[in-house]
């Protein structure tokens, strides 16, 4: 229980301290309680609250199925994406395609996430924090199924609501993104088939269905407008796919990015048997990756007042001369805007990056 | 476009040009038109080799089963992490990094089987007798012998007997499923001599047991497990993300929630006054000549 205490005692002894006395203080500091809350008898106790799984001393039970009685009636962990994330037991041809899907997400040569992955394993870590470092990796340009996924459904449900047929809710959004780095079509696949060979099976099983059919729509439109050639690429087939399949642009980031992981592991294993190990102050950076300032004498402590210079702007005018100025220092962060939102619902739908 | 590798190292795992994607010399698309499995991929890239259908089905039991386990470490690190809200892969980042020495420590569990059965072949000994053996020195020494026990599943792990049966099954038992049972038994008759209570083997004793005998290495075996546990903790996260309340404080819910202030129960130190700065010096010398502070230091 709890044991919240005013202590009048302690505060008694106390006298001023900083600015706690102030009157625009919300409340008066020096009786303040001490100690932590009781329990609230009032409402129900915690727990952990889920519709995914619960288990107890002699079941995993996941969304009604025992996970064991899975396995034992010939179901595998591909079954087990869709029942975790859909509540579904999948049919054959879902769990071939989803199978299909991973196999292609699973190794992507020296990408970012085998990158991360190697990085972590010079500094001597357990294999498993490489591998959920690899996972940081994906983001909204890098493995932008979120991103992509979302729009495709922001513009399904705009195209709805407008009345507009596929081909024309693919120019909208062809119109409004063309640069974005989740469009789905680049030309980043040209000589690569692999992407196209992706719809070709869903479309054999079975299970190719609208958002299959967007993106070839926004294949189209890109095509028709797109200075450079361009097609489908790996990040508009495989989260199409696995939007048909009937995951969620969420669940499609999070299944893809530990897809990937399963291999960043190798790239572990392989960095740690064939590199050796980095030590603290043992990577140099040359003089020549350098072009900030000129090397300066460090001014002496007691030159402070001349030399220092003030940050603070009085006015909007003189903030927006030096917001322009601080701009110019790479590295400074005043070059960025990110739009911080809560991702819950949807993520990787909001513009970021340079200014 | 920059298509550069972001760093330069020779490897034997892939190589990804403009026109294909190739892992262990087989191109992943034709790996998928043949309709090989994701689980068979994962035996090229960790084994460079397509296994047996026994084997894959192996594989494909043993991470079904592994996948999803409601509350444990990984399921409330993602959890924990997802209650400010940031993007969903921080809530899979912390889920795989909570496998460490105690939450299925596969690896460990590998190294060791790997020890015991080359000290077996060095010494002439049998794997029943050198099983015997680790299950003696752990003990003796105190130490938990890796795959045994689990703090819910206190009649032993549902899934982990099974996974033995499923090995046994399919006719893959070897060497390590042998020296497991054998570790398995000497471990039971040892707490039963000493009037201990029973614990069961749990999933990373069966678990693993089973991937390393289908040829993965301890830190391949422990990739598995722990990243496909990523898949089922990235779905606890997407729950709470979509379904629950952020920051786990809100007193407007009907439930307590995780960290609601009545949550936290505090052991520490006696509330006391914070020095003024002039009286700084000398009660940071007596605080330090009394040294009673250092029952606190962690």
């Amino acid at each position: 229980m709890g044991n919240l205490t005013d202590k009048p005692e302690l505060n008694a002894k106390k006298g001023k301290i900083g600015n706690l006395d102030s009157p625009k203080n919300p409340f008066d500091y020096m009786k303040r309680e001490y100690g932590t809350v009781p329990l609230d008898t009032k409402r129900a106790p915690f727990q952990w609250v889920s519709e995914v799984a619960y288990k107890n001393v002699h079941r995993i039970v996941s969304r009604g199925y025992d996970t064991t009685e899975v396995m034992e009636e010939g179901y595998g962990v591909v079954d087990m994406l869709f029942i975790d994330y859909q509540a579904r037991i999948p049919t054959v041809e879902e769990e071939q395609m989803l199978n299909y899907v991973m196999i292609m997400a699973l190794e992507d040569g020296l990408s970012g996430p085998a990158v991360m992955s190697r990085i972590v394993a010079q500094s001597k870590t357990f294999l498993t924090q490489a591998c959920g470092a690899s996972i940081l990796a994906f983001g909204h340009a890098y493995g932008a199924y979120s991103a992509f996924g979302n729009r495709l459904e922001n513009y399904l449900k705009l195209a709805e609501a407008e009345g507009l047929s596929m081909a024309q809710a693919a120019e909208r959004l062809v119109a409004e993104n063309l640069q974005d780095e989740a469009l789905g079509v680049s030309d980043l696949m040209l000589k690569d088939p692999a992407a196209v060979r992706m719809f070709a099976r869903a479309e054999k099983l079975g299970v190719a269905g609208k958002y299959i059919g967007f993106i070839k729509e926004i294949v189209k439109a890109a095509k028709a407008v797109s200075e450079a050639p361009v097609d489908l690429d790996m990040l508009g087939a495989t989260c199409a796919t696995m939007l048909d399949l009937g995951f969620s642009p969420e669940a499609t980031w999070a299944i893809l990015a530990v897809t990937r992981s399963f291999a960043v592991g190798a790239h572990y294993i392989e960095e740690v048997e064939r590199e050796g190990y980095r030590r603290t102050g043992q990577t140099l950076t040359p003089k020549e990756f350098y072009d900030g300032p000129e090397d300066r004498p460090v001014p002496p402590l007691r030159d402070r007042s001349k030399v220092a210079q003030s940050g603070i702007c009085h006015t909007v005018d003189e903030w927006a001369r030096a917001r322009e100025e601080k701009k110019k220092l790479v590295g400074s962060g005043h070059s960025i805007v990110e739009e911080i939102e809560d991702p819950s619902q949807k993520s990787g739908i909001k513009k970021v990056g340079k200014l | 476009m920059d298509r550069d590798p972001l760093i330069r190292r020779k490897t034997a795992i892939s190589y990804k040009t403009e026109e294909k994607t190739v892992m262990r010399g087989y191109n992943l698309s034709e790996l998928a038109e043949e309709g090989y499995s994701f689980c068979d991929a994962l035996f090229v890239m960790y084994q460079n080799r397509i296994p047996t259908e026994e084997e894959e089905k192996m594989l494909k039991y043993e991470m079904g089963v592994f996948m999803e386990h409601s509350m444990s470490p990984s399921a409330v690190g993602a959890i924990g992490v997802s209650a400010g809200r940031p993007n969903l892969p921080c809530t899979i980042a912390a889920a795989i990094t909570t496998f460490g020495g105690v939450h299925g420590p596969g690896a460990a569990h590998g190294y060791m089987l790997n020890k015991y059965i080359e000290r077996a072949e060095k010494e002439g000994r049998t794997i029943d007798e050198m099983a015997k053996i680790l299950v003696d020195e752990y003990m003796d020494a105190g130490r938990p012998v890796m795959g045994m026990g689990q703090p819910q599943h206190i009649d032993s792990d549902p899934r982990a007997e099974p996974i033995h049966l499923k090995q046994e099954e399919l006719g893959l038992e070897g060497v390590y499923l042998e020296f497991q049972r054998a570790l398995e038994k000497h471990f039971h008759a040892r707490r039963k001599a000493e009037g201990r209570s029973y614990v069961g083997v749990n999933v990373v004793g069966s678990g693993n047991t089973a991937l390393m005998e289908i040829g993965f290495s301890p830190n391949a075996a422990w990739c598995l497990g722990s990243v496909c546990r990523g898949f089922s903790c990235a779905a606890h996260a997407l729950f709470n993300m979509k379904k629950g309340r952020a920051w786990g404080a809100s007193r407007n819910e009907p439930m307590v929630q995780m960290i609601d202030l009545s949550m936290i129960k505090y052991v520490g130190p006696d509330d006391r006054i914070v020095p003024k700065q002039e009286d700084r010096q000398e009660y940071a010398r007596k605080q330090k000549e009394e040294g009673e502070y250092k029952k606190w230091v962690i």
